[in-house]
């Protein structure tokens, strides 16, 4: 029988402490399987960011590091810089990606610092009760944008659209979505292969469910997602200048 | 009851998304309304939902100078793994009043002695929903504090309103509240914690297949049912972690694609064919 979690998760710390249904736990579900099918269990290093993801510090039976708001990029940099044979991954959520740590976030993708950078992108704060995130599509209603959000704020921030802009040519640039677990899985298997064997920066953007914030159930909660992959699209962002040839 | 002792100490704990918050908020409203002067304190994590939920409330005929308190008189207790976060409220004079149905006596902090049973997750189950169980507790402690009935219903009327959507939810609190009311607690030879959640594997076979299924870490988020293709899957009456339904299989339906399994974000649940296992 195969087995019903990744042999990654640590067991001792299972139910975890997501919300029922929550994106995250599929999210990590799909990157433990990655790490198994790679076999880099032992020589991997998890970072993590402040807001609902920080809840994984006890998820893996992996080296974790816990960071400061937003800086979960720049500290796997620089830990990646003393310790090039380890594979570092930081994690993080839409607010510590684009609100407060997106500077973090373009520098290591100019510089093409081999890290992998995985952003789960809810649309919404989820930790502090469902504000408004620069995520956020035009006319969406959350907790500070009653009437939907207005025109004034901009619309949803399209984050590996933007990332791709100064990244470096072998930088892989993806994003990916929980409704489709598998296709998942392989995407963060070649954002992780793209570090270890071209030594260059990958980013992962997976469009995830936030059921306590949206207060839905899970059948509306991926209707909503369908929606949420119309205006995100999804697949590998491609650099500009391989289009232009066409 | 307040002319003994001028002053109650109430503490209530429970997991975040039971209501607890909810129940401190009506009986702390309803004690002002009835002439006292109320000090409420809520404590809880900034976790959505999952982690202790803890309210202090001090109710007293005298103006309240401090609102923190160091020995409660009465300690609610509504899930056990709320115990730790208020164990050191409790004395052996405290009145410990706990969910007799979800909760067995060993969990309860050692120093309590004073123990009053509840079962309102059973009754509810009985008698009405298993969401009223909340308006049930409700009752019994108004009564307890012995806050008049038509102060209490007002205030839920006030407080919950917006969500009672039709005449049929706001008759079924109604009468939760006034059977809450009418309620004995239990002082010795208290229920059988049957709604504590199984941790051991539920194993099913039939038809070519085994599954796996873990109530223990189940939170009843309903996506594996959602996203099962021929509808194998549906809610039992059994009860998962969050005292919320878990699934149950129809191992005829089942083709075995592992969509549940991979879309599970708990890892509590896997159909696999028996095929690979038989060769």
């Amino acid at each position: 029988m195969e087995k019903i979690m990744p042999s990654c998760w640590r067991s001792q710390t299972k139910p975890h402490l997501f919300c029922p249904g929550c994106g995250h736990g599929i999210t990590l579900k799909q990157l433990g399987y990655a790490v198994d099918e790679l076999k880099i269990q032992g020589k991997t290093t998890f970072g993590i960011d402040i807001g609902c993801s920080l809840l994984a510090w006890n998820f893996f039976d992996i080296d974790t590091i816990q960071t400061h708001h937003g800086r979960t990029t720049p500290v796997m940099v620089g830990y990646k810089m003393m310790k090039p044979k380890r594979v570092a991954i930081a994690y993080m959520g839409d607010g510590g990606g684009y609100a407060i740590g997106l500077q973090s976030l373009l520098h290591a993708a100019f510089r093409n610092d081999p890290i992998t950078a995985i952003l789960v992108n809810n649309s919404l704060y989820g930790m502090t009760g469902g504000q408004m995130a620069p995520t956020t599509r035009p006319g969406e209603v959350t907790v500070t944008s009653p009437d939907g959000k207005q025109a004034e704020f901009g619309d949803g921030l399209k984050g590996p659209e933007l990332v791709r802009q100064i990244a470096n040519k072998k930088a892989y640039i993806a994003r990916a979505s929980i409704s489709k677990p598998i296709v998942l899985k392989n995407t963060l298997k070649k954002a992780i292969e793209n570090q270890i064997k071209n030594n260059s920066f990958s980013f992962v953007e997976v469009v995830s469910i936030c059921p306590t914030n949206w207060k839905m159930n899970a059948k509306q909660c991926f209707s909503r997602l369908s929606d949420m992959e119309d205006y995100y699209p999804l697949g590998e962002v491609l650099a500009q200048k391989e289009k232009n040839v066409e | 009851m307040l002319n003994k002792t001028k002053k109650i100490n109430i503490t209530l704990a429970g997991e975040g998304g039971q209501g607890i918050q909810t129940i401190a908020k009506i009986l702390s409203e309803a004690s002002i309304n009835s002439g006292h002067e109320v000090a409420y304190m809520p404590v809880f994590g900034v976790e959505q939902r999952g982690t202790p939920s803890v309210a202090h409330i001090t109710i007293s005929n005298q103006k309240l100078r401090y609102p923190k308190f160091d020995i409660a008189d009465y300690v609610v207790i509504l899930q056990s793994r709320a115990v730790k976060a208020i164990d050191r409220y409790v004395s052996p004079n405290t009145k410990v009043v706990f969910d007799s149905s979800t909760i067995s006596e060993r969990d309860l902090p050692k120093t309590s002695v004073h123990l009053l049973g509840l079962p309102a997750t059973k009754l509810a189950h009985e008698q009405f929903n298993p969401k009223s169980f909340n308006i049930i507790v409700l009752g019994a402690l108004s009564n307890l504090l012995q806050i008049p009935e038509k102060i209490t219903w007002d205030l839920v009327l006030k407080v919950l309103g917006k969500k009672f959507k039709n005449e049929e939810i706001k008759n079924i609190n109604r009468e939760a509240l006034l059977f809450g009311r009418e309620l004995v607690f239990e002082k010795s030879a208290f229920t059988k914690a049957i709604f504590k959640t199984k941790h051991r594997a539920i194993i099913f076979k039939g038809y070519n297949k085994t599954g796996q299924l873990f109530p223990g870490r189940c939170k009843g988020c309903g996506i594996c049912i959602t996203k099962c293709p021929v509808g194998a899957l549906s809610f039992s009456d059994d009860l998962g972690l969050y005292a919320t339904p878990i699934p149950k299989v129809d191992l005829e339906k089942c083709i075995g694609c592992g969509n549940c399994r991979n879309f599970c974000p708990d890892g509590s649940i896997s159909i696999e064919k028996d095929t690979k296992i038989s060769k």
